[in-house]
């Protein structure tokens, strides 16, 4: 196989995945990630290196970002008082800002997937597989 | 410079930059009598303050657009422009009328403005954000007219492009629907219906099209990637903002006597805003991946991959925020509404036609495609100082917008209006020093075009091969 076809190949997999993350934020919270899951489950062992740096990443971000979205908001509205205010200023800010760096990263790590490349999430990502395209 | 024609960008990118100072400055006003009430009262009430920070950015931001087509199309168009005289003489009588009308809303009270200018014999002021004298909205129609002929004309003898007909499109869109500015009815509910039709018809829907157009341009330049894969994208993308957009009008017609559909039809469309917004980031994104050459002007690179990142959270994350009409009811008109036009603007608007000055005044003013590395450090700084600041404007309106809303409108014991206000003042402040921080950039942004000026231009580079690691 010439080099480039290797280093992009599952590419439809790593988009997959990179589509998955972005639905279960956006559009099917729940379902987006047991389709994830599923994907995860089935390909992350056999998978070429970009579809198992891209599968590893939306698993480990979506991971995070259950935790960063639903206890986190939770637990402010819980050590706060929910019928203040400033709680409810807080907690909303919070969440859209979570929120949109994550469907951020996703749309980063999608594009990065559509050009055949790896992506590692900021902060909250996994260390990248061996043979990996990092190009740009 | 491919066409000596492309020139003429250069006086409408210069006058954009110092309108935008002016609008910046307003704003610094207006955000201080948030918390002193009488600051430059009576030489600048807030309401004239206002109307001067609104249409400032609108006029500059028509001065920046015009000054983008007039820098693309020939390019695009393979020709030099059907007549760079018209452009240079509309030029001087958009900014002459320009700095009229704001000596204007400065100098005489509004309705003496209005009695001056023969408001009586065709009544289309006292409207926000359509505040200009008749005579002014006359002199924007004739401008618009002789600039569309102009780049319509280049386009038809030239080279025909998605980027340029789509930008024509946008622009065409832009001056036919600046026309129901002229149509004032006495009934509110049908004044306010078509005012829409100027204001959101634009910023949701045309103007899209003409940032679509101009980030796909600076991308083909910049990336080096195929055109076709960029005008695919750019169908999309274009397609997507138009069909959101054009119904999403009805976001703007829960409350104002419209029929009561409009908050069914308002309340999906506009939620599937953000599509195009997020296809534009992974649009942006992907091609910069896919770049076939490091192109030497980072700074228009940067710019234009913090256009789409930015539009996206303003435009697309900020407006869902509140754009169903059951969060609506409650949100309407609060600092929420100011957090997101802040930041919609910006990330849009201001920023892709500073993308574009970014990626051509460096060849306007004679160099082969890049400023030296020391004015594109400057340049950078300025991008982060901006942008960071704008960021956290919008946040600090956030949190005062979801404070209002919750004492003023949705607690069960509601406070007034100006007592809310005086509660988060706080958050005013914090804006009005994150402001300081914007003004700041701005000054570096200035600053960029002055320094370096004598030092070479950085390379371009062809990309390396796929490196695996």
């Amino acid at each position: 196989m010439p080099r480039s076809a290797e280093l992009t190949a599952g590419a439809g997999l790593a988009i997959t995945a990179e589509s998955l993350y972005l639905i279960n934020l956006l559009l099917a919270p729940g379902i987006g990630f047991l389709a994830l899951l599923w994907l995860w489950t089935r390909g992350h062992a056999l998978a070429p290196p970009l579809a198992a740096a891209h599968l590893s990443q939306t698993m480990s971000a979506s991971l995070w970002a259950g935790i960063l979205l639903v206890p986190a908001s939770g637990l402010i509205l819980l050590l706060g008082d929910h019928r203040s205010p400033g709680v409810w200023a807080v907690v909303i800010v919070y969440f859209t800002v979570c929120h949109a760096a994550l469907v951020l990263c996703g749309a980063l790590g999608l594009a990065k997937a559509l050009a055949g490349q790896c992506w590692r999430f900021p902060l909250v990502g996994r260390p990248l597989p061996a043979g990996c395209n990092t190009r740009g | 410079m491919q066409y000596k024609s492309q020139a003429v960008a250069k006086p409408y990118f210069i006058a954009a930059i110092g309108l935008f100072i002016g609008q910046i400055l307003f704003g610094l006003i207006l955000g201080l009598q948030y918390v002193v009430g009488d600051f430059m009262f009576p030489e600048i009430p807030f309401n004239v303050a206002r109307m001067v920070h609104t249409n400032l950015l609108i006029v500059w931001l028509l001065f920046g657009f015009m000054g983008s087509a007039y820098y693309l199309v020939p390019e695009e168009a393979e020709r030099e422009l059907h007549s760079p005289g018209l452009a240079i003489l509309m030029f001087w009588i958009f900014l002459v009328a320009g700095a009229l009308t704001v000596l204007g809303y400065l100098l005489v009270p509004y309705s003496g403005l209005a009695q001056m200018t023969g408001n009586h014999l065709l009544p289309t002021m006292g409207r926000e954000f359509l505040e200009q004298p008749t005579i002014t909205k006359v002199g924007i129609v004739i401008v618009a007219l002789a600039f569309l002929y102009n780049v319509g004309m280049t386009v038809l003898k030239g080279r025909k492009t998605v980027v340029s007909l789509v930008l024509l499109i946008g622009l065409l869109g832009l001056a036919l629907l600046f026309l129901f500015a002229f149509y004032n009815p006495d009934n509110l509910a049908k004044d306010k219906y078509y005012w829409w039709w100027v204001v959101h018809l634009w910023v949701e829907g045309v103007w899209e099209l003409i940032l679509g157009a101009i980030l796909a341009f600076v991308l083909i330049k910049t990336t080096g990637v195929d055109r076709e894969v960029i005008e695919k994208w750019l169908y999309v993308i274009i397609a997507m903002a138009l069909i959101t957009g054009i119904v999403g009008t009805g976001h703007h017609f829960y409350w104002i006597g419209a029929p009561e559909y409009w908050q069914w039809w308002g309340s999906i469309f506009s939620a599937l805003e953000p599509l195009p917004f997020f296809m534009m980031t992974v649009f942006a994104f992907n091609m910069v991946n896919r770049r076939r050459r490091n192109h030497p002007n980072k700074a228009a690179v940067l710019w234009a991959l913090g256009t789409a990142v930015m539009a996206f959270l303003g435009a697309g994350v900020w407006g869902f925020m509140h754009t169903l009409s059951p969060v609506n009811y409650y949100t309407h008109g609060s600092q929420i509404t100011a957090a997101h036009g802040h930041m919609a603007f910006y990330g849009a608007y201001v920023m892709i036609v500073l993308t574009m000055i970014s990626y051509a005044m460096p060849i306007l003013r004679g160099r082969q495609a890049a400023n030296s590395n020391l004015s594109q450090v400057v340049e950078m700084w300025s991008f982060w100082l901006m942008t960071v600041s704008m960021v956290f404007i919008t946040l600090f309106l956030t949190g005062a917008g979801i404070l209002q809303v919750y004492m003023q409108r949705y607690s069960t014991d509601p406070l007034p209006f100006m007592v809310v206000q005086e509660k988060i003042a706080l958050f005013y402040w914090m804006r009005e020093v994150a402001g300081l921080v914007f003004l700041i950039g701005l000054i570096t942004y200035v600053a960029s075009f002055f320094v370096g000026g004598r030092q070479p231009e950085p390379k371009a580079t062809a990309m390396p091969e796929p490196a695996a690691g």
